[in-house]
């Protein structure tokens, strides 16, 4: 490892930020991934009957949904089971109701549908990371190599691209979102994800190309090329690493905007309804309903936690890898 | 300056047009009610086939390599009846309806073909002229006598089918409106159905709505699409009845006319779906929407309040966020700093759906509703510039003239306030411009939580009616807009610092 990386590295490990950045986005991508653990129908394992059942509500999600508590009671009655922390969905309706209050086997009640609001926020943190994660990462990739190739094209493609660059950045997000959702018969998740990343390119390109503008003046550059390098390898080898970082800053910011973007969407309630848990849907659902406090603000603290979170390490790494930044060096008048 | 404004305003165009195309690919997806099949058993074929072509899914999408016109169609209908086979009670159907504008391209065939072949076909024009009107038209019904009638009138009124002739009949009819004119007109038949129906304009007051009468009159007549003016309807009456016709027309006009010479280069691009968009787009104020009205009023009635929603919003957060980020900058490390930084940040991160019900609670007038609104979105949109002008400013207050400022003896308010802020500004005051765009959807938000009637109300409707005109106005109108907003901030840049003036024209000039 270079010394100016690990410098950055460490850096990035010393900085209080980046934690808690790290903590509050991993908690909820990893409850996002491992949803059904805490909240499904069907029990995490199930031994009896001289058979061991792992995960039986991802293997046959079906044979789950359609029951009732007491029946998936009575199927499992005699086994040793592990059940996960919730013991519902986050589709169907509970037998609790509409608007339960907390209990025990409701941690945070139930929603205007009577499904179990726990649930539908673990699931819904699924949605969210799920469509943002991806579509900030096509949206980088996109945006990197393009980027580097609006820096490195000179005259009549450069001007092109230029253009082109500036009218997708541009463009309202959410008027592609909707006219995505108005060709979708049925609402799916990766026609969004491929519209967010063809929206987010853009921002990535922007500030790639400025960097490799910045740097093929350098001397290094310069020798590289005198040392007889290909374009291609002058971009990858001395350019990318330089560049690299404002596009994972403005990925890191991308995925609060892409996030509350989901949220807005789902609130706006575009496009044919789903059945998809969403914590935009949830907002609406308590929008509708303002005695239910605890639908806007439940959903709405998770939200505030995924974007503060992206926020916290996008900033942090913006402090870290900015040579004029304070904490780069040190800073001349510590106490004005 | 100018000529680089005027440039950059030029290329816009490109842009949108660029913009359309790929929104229209894009909307060209959107599923047609005719898809769905069982919607589809319960019509007949021909019910099916009007409302495809009504829709124009008939079209290819760009570009149309062999439009079919009337000449084409004539001739296969010519074939079907000619041939007699399992399609001639269609193709007789056919040159009915094609009628007088298949005249030209169907007489001349006349000796081409076999005698038995000659007569089936003239019988099958019978209809035609009887509905032409002309003397002795029971002839044309005599299975004896219908070639020779027909010879003899292609003979005798042959000259009358040219577009000239039938332009002048046309304005004799718009100037003089008696009926004679009208039995002119119909004696050509559907072959003047190309001037009589271009000739047709919204009426404005009584005159125009008896000239439109007068030409609808000749239209109902030869097509038999019995949709008239009666005598004493009123304005509105008339025009709903004038832009019924043109729009039967934008979706028939091929039928009745030959693509010739550069007409047919022009088909090749118009008889398109892209191309019926556009020329509706153009002439019809960007179509219609589903309720009727047209799209580019609607737009343009609901464009203000959400314009200045955003703008509102932009305004204020700027006015907040310019000075908490130099305050946040000149104190740099203290705990200020981070309680600026902390709720900034908060602010951006609860969604505006969250901050709008919140402060639901304003019911009043509009003008409450939009403040509220607007302070809403306001408050998700103070985090970027306070960081930006954080960034900048602080980069400022590094620099050797700051520096110099301060060994001179120079307060940070004032080092903040005279050398920093001036130079500082001009990054941020750029990323107000680009902010609109991006604060769009929560604008959606805010107006549907305050129920303002804005754009996002029409949109969200859009979407679920698969309004198709409205989404592509929409965001034909998103693209101009951002393309000027970017402009505008370019030029401001380069007025409020000469430098980037200077360096701006140098690329344009290079490039």
């Amino acid at each position: 490892m270079k010394t100016s990386e690990r410098d950055l590295f460490t850096r990035l490990a010393q900085s209080r930020r980046v934690l808690v950045g790290f903590v509050l986005l991993g908690t909820l991508t990893l409850s996002g991934i491992f949803a059904e653990i805490i909240a499904s129908p069907a029990p995490i394992v199930a031994f009896g009957r001289g058979q061991v059942a792992l995960f039986p509500g991802i293997m046959r999600p079906a044979s789950y949904e359609v029951l009732t508590r007491a029946e998936i009671d009575h199927r499992h009655d005699g086994d040793v089971t592990v059940w996960p922390l919730v013991r519902y969905g986050p589709i169907a309706p509970t037998e609790a109701g509409p608007n339960a209050a907390m209990s025990l086997s409701h941690p945070l009640g139930t929603d205007a549908a009577g499904r179990d609001l726990a649930a539908r926020l673990v699931y819904g943190a699924r949605t969210a990371l799920g469509l943002s994660l991806p579509a900030v990462l096509l949206g980088m990739i996109l945006g990197v190599a393009l980027g580097g190739l609006a820096g490195i094209l000179r005259g009549f493609w450069n001007e092109r691209l230029l253009r082109l660059v500036e009218t997708v950045d541009t463009f309202p997000a959410i008027i592609v979102v909707a006219l995505v959702r108005a060709i979708e018969r049925k609402p799916s998740a990766l026609s969004l994800v491929i519209a967010v990343a063809l929206v987010r390119w853009a921002e990535v390109a922007r500030l790639v190309r400025a960097e490799v503008l910045h740097a093929s003046t350098k001397e290094y550059v310069l020798a590289a090329r005198a040392l007889g390098a290909s374009p291609l390898r002058v971009f990858i080898r001395h350019i990318l690493p330089s560049a690299i970082a404002p596009a994972i800053m403005s990925s890191a910011t991308g995925v609060a905007s892409v996030v509350l973007l989901e949220a807005a969407m789902s609130f706006l309630q575009m496009g044919a309804p789903s059945r998809e848990a969403s914590w935009g849907e949830t907002l609406a659902e308590g929008a509708s309903d303002p005695t239910r406090l605890r639908l806007i603000l439940l959903p709405g603290l998770l939200l505030l936690i995924t974007v503060g979170g992206s926020y916290m390490l996008a900033d942090a790494v913006r402090e870290a890898i900015d040579p004029r930044s304070p904490k780069a060096r040190p800073r001349p008048d510590e106490n004005p | 300056m100018l000529r680089h404004a005027l440039r950059r305003l030029l290329w816009t165009l490109p842009t949108l047009i660029g913009i359309s195309l790929i929104t229209f690919l894009l909307l060209s997806f959107v599923p047609d009610p005719t898809d769905d099949p069982t919607f589809a058993a319960s019509l007949s074929r021909e019910e099916l086939a009007h409302l495809r072509r009504a829709r124009f899914l008939d079209l290819p999408r760009f570009a149309n390599v062999s439009p079919v016109d009337v000449r084409i169609r004539a001739a296969r209908a010519v074939r079907a009846v000619a041939g007699d086979d399992e399609n001639a009670e269609e193709g007789r159907r056919e040159l009915q309806r094609l009628g007088g504008a298949a005249l030209p391209h169907v007489l001349p065939l006349f000796d081409s073909l076999p005698p038995e072949q000659r007569a089936r076909l003239a019988l099958s024009l019978a209809p035609i002229a009887r509905r032409m009107g002309l003397p002795r038209s029971d002839d044309a019904t005599d299975p004896a006598r219908a070639v020779a009638y027909w010879t003899r009138l292609w003979d005798d009124r042959g000259v009358e089918f040219r577009r000239a002739s039938v332009r002048s009949a046309v304005n004799r009819l718009e100037r003089y409106g008696s009926s004679n004119r009208i039995t002119d007109l119909i004696e050509l038949d559907t072959f003047a159905l190309d001037n009589v129906l271009g000739a047709l304009r919204a009426p404005h007051d009584h005159a125009s709505v008896e000239r439109s009468r007068a030409l609808i009159d000749v239209a109902a007549h030869v097509t038999g699409r019995d949709d008239r003016i009666a005598l004493g309807d009123d304005l509105a009456t008339a025009r709903a009845c004038v832009e019924r016709w043109q729009v039967y027309w934008n979706v028939y006009r091929s039928d009745f006319v030959a693509f010739t010479g550069p007409a047919r280069l022009a088909a090749v691009l118009l008889e398109t779906r892209y191309g019926k968009w556009g020329l509706s787009a153009v002439t019809q104020r960007f179509g219609r929407r589903l309720d009727g009205g047209a799209v580019l009023d609607e737009l343009a009635r609901r464009a203000p309040t959400t314009l200045g929603l955003l703008f509102a919003a932009i305004m204020l957060a700027y006015t907040a966020a310019i000075p908490l980020g130099a305050i946040s900058a000149a104190r740099r490390g203290h705990r200020l700093e981070l309680v600026i930084a902390c709720v900034v940040l908060g602010l951006y991160a609860v969604p505006t759906a969250v901050l709008a019900v919140t402060l639901r609670g304003v019911f009043g007038p509009d003008a409450v509703r939009f403040l509220a609104a607007a302070v809403t979105l306001s408050l998700a949109l103070i985090a970027a510039p306070t960081g930006q002008q954080r960034a900048a400013l602080a980069e400022t207050l590094t620099t050797d003239y700051v520096t110099a400022a301060r060994a001179r003896g120079a307060t940070i308010t004032r080092a903040v306030l005279v050398h920093g802020l001036r130079n500082a500004l001009l990054p941020v005051l750029t990323l107000a411009a680009l902010e609109a765009p991006m604060a769009l959807g929560g604008a959606f938000v805010a107006e549907r939580v305050f129920e303002l009637h804005g754009l996002g109300e029409a949109t969200i409707a859009a979407v679920r009616e698969r309004d198709t005109s409205w989404l592509m106005a929409l965001s034909i109108a998103a693209a101009g807009l951002a393309a000027v907003f970017v402009l505008l901030s370019d030029l401001g840049c380069a007025l409020l610092d000469a430098r980037l003036g200077q360096a701006t024209m140098n690329r344009k000039g290079s490039a």
